[in-house]
């Protein structure tokens, strides 16, 4: 292989003309992060809300509930990701397109909307498993007590369907943050497009994605972190 | 009406709210459970008039009929799958039912424009696997249906709680939570979760059953307690004991129908159906 390592490439002004390589990779990061985290308040939000939908009695609720969580997790993100950023604008009205369109950090509101939306359905359907896991009598219990049906899943049900549903959520958030990196497609300066600009500038495509690799695992391990700690945090005395 | 059963000291609380907690602890049969109105009107607690119920095509209640006076202890009892469960759990409706109509204190459970949160608020439930909420702690257990449901302030139904946990003998477990305490334990603590929203009526559904033998006793204590505080219970159990100890009546099921509904005398000297004969040589064996 006729290669020329270079690690000291990250110190090298980058061509931006502002700051060095590392510099670039770690503003790829700070949009990874914060795409990571806004699309996550819409994917757990709406996740929780779907995934109640789907335990109601009510056949509506269930009805749409289902037809979410099925548009949703069967279209590719990529192709999502599509839709969100170039068909959209175009269906809505010309004006409002237009408006969508012009918007500056459009491809980062974009991202946050499509991978919340596309999470949301796989958190949905980790908030139902979390219920259903219940025993039956837990919604009579809260019931025979007077409790409304949203005071019981308030108070009652999702308490204890999160503390079950925690560890799988922890793979979600750490599946959504990776998931940002389909956003380069539509020109999200994330980590991933920063590490292949790097490595279209320098030529130092082994240091570019090392670098790249390595501020993946480490974000992730400072997720995993944080979700043990909650975990002990929620965890309740005897047993669940 | 039973008069045996009734303690006199309750009639020297009447006047007291029963929301307002005993001042003496030596107070067994104080304003910890709501008396049974002074002047007994001819209403009944509960009035179940020919309920029908159908899981799909199988019928599991046929023409239920049956009553309980204010201050009555009716034991449901029966074969499993014999339809008490069910029955026990159409009167304050967490199971609908298709046909028939049941009243409670005067309200129609199956009637458009009842309000159900609140009639079940007024229905104590004890359930066979307790059904504590695991996430809150007792004193959390035994409060948050008063706060939220009630809207009484957090020192009150705190105070509430405590006494009724009190009154159970659990009072040294009140920051532990349900995981903590043995079964026989937790299921106290459910009656008394039941209590602390002064219903005017306990549902029992099978609360011995899921329990080790050596804890069914302390459960029935307070049970018997509580019947001989004048409280109206409708109780599904296959304690036989419990029954001839405290019920007025005993209700004996099977398929779906009500084939016996008599006193607890009668039930026990002579019961007239052959299933009912057939099912006490059974248990009474034992």
């Amino acid at each position: 292989m006729n290669y020329t390592w270079n690690w000291g490439i990250f110190l090298e002004p980058s061509p931006e003309g502002v700051g060095t390589y590392a510099d670039m990779l770690l503003s790829g990061l700070g949009w990874t992060v914060a795409t990571a985290l806004s699309s996550w308040v819409i994917a757990f939000t709406l996740g929780s809300v779907i995934g109640v939908l789907r335990t109601l009695p009510s056949k509506a609720a269930n009805a749409v509930g289902t037809a979410y969580v099925e548009l949703f997790r069967n279209v590719p993100l990529l192709v999502q990701m599509f839709l969100w950023y170039f068909v959209l604008p175009e269906v809505l009205p010309v004006g409002l397109g237009t408006a969508v369109k012009q918007m500056p950090d459009a491809p980062f509101y974009t991202a946050v909307l499509c991978l919340g939306f596309f999470t949301a359905s796989r958190v949905a359907e980790q908030v139902r498993a979390g219920i259903q896991s219940l025993p039956r009598g837990q919604r009579m219990a809260g019931t025979a007590l007077g409790f409304t049906t949203a005071q019981t899943y308030r108070h009652v049900l999702l308490p204890n369907a999160y503390r079950i549903i925690l560890p799988p959520l922890t793979s979600e958030f750490l599946n959504n943050l990776k998931n940002t990196s389909v956003a380069l497609t539509i020109g999200l300066l994330e980590l991933t497009a920063r590490a292949r600009s790097m490595q279209e500038f320098s030529f130092q495509v082994f240091e570019a994605f090392t670098a790249a690799t390595i501020l993946y695992v480490l974000i992730n391990l400072v997720v995993i972190l944080g979700a043990t700690l909650l975990e002990r945090f929620v965890a309740v005395p005897g047993g669940r | 009406m039973t008069s045996t059963s009734m303690p006199a000291p309750t009639t020297g609380t009447q006047a007291a709210s029963a929301s307002e907690a005993p001042a003496d602890e030596g107070l067994r049969a104080g304003p910890l459970v709501t008396p049974p109105p002074a002047t007994a009107t001819g209403q009944p607690m509960i009035a179940i008039d020919r309920v029908s119920k159908w899981y799909g095509e199988f019928r599991v209640l046929t023409d239920c009929s049956t009553s309980v006076a204010r201050g009555e202890v009716v034991v449901v009892c029966g074969p499993s799958g014999s339809g008490k469960s069910t029955l026990i759990k159409c009167v304050n409706a967490l199971e609908p039912f298709q046909e028939g109509q049941i009243t409670v204190d005067g309200t129609r459970v199956k009637e458009r424009g009842t309000n159900l949160p609140k009639l079940r608020a007024r229905v104590g439930m004890v359930f066979q696997h307790f059904e504590l909420f695991p996430h809150l702690s007792i004193t959390d257990n035994l409060t948050i249906a008063q706060r939220k449901v009630l809207g009484r302030p957090g020192a009150e139904a705190r105070k509430r709680g405590l006494d009724l946990l009190d009154r159970v003998g659990l009072s040294a477990h009140a920051q532990k939570y349900p995981g903590q305490l043995s079964g026989g334990q937790q299921q106290r603590v459910a009656i008394a979760r039941a209590l602390a929203m002064n219903p005017v009526v306990m549902l029992f559904d099978e609360p011995t059953s899921a329990l080790d033998p050596e804890m069914v006793g302390e459960v029935l204590d307070v049970m018997v307690e509580l019947a001989r505080d004048g409280m109206t219970m409708m109780v599904v159990t296959h304690e036989m004991g419990f029954a001839r100890k405290v019920a007025d009546r005993v209700i004996f099921m099977d398929r779906g129908e009500i084939v016996e509904d008599a006193t607890k005398d009668a039930f026990f000297g002579q019961p007239r159906s052959e299933r009912a004969q057939q099912f006490l040589s059974k248990i009474l064996a034992h």
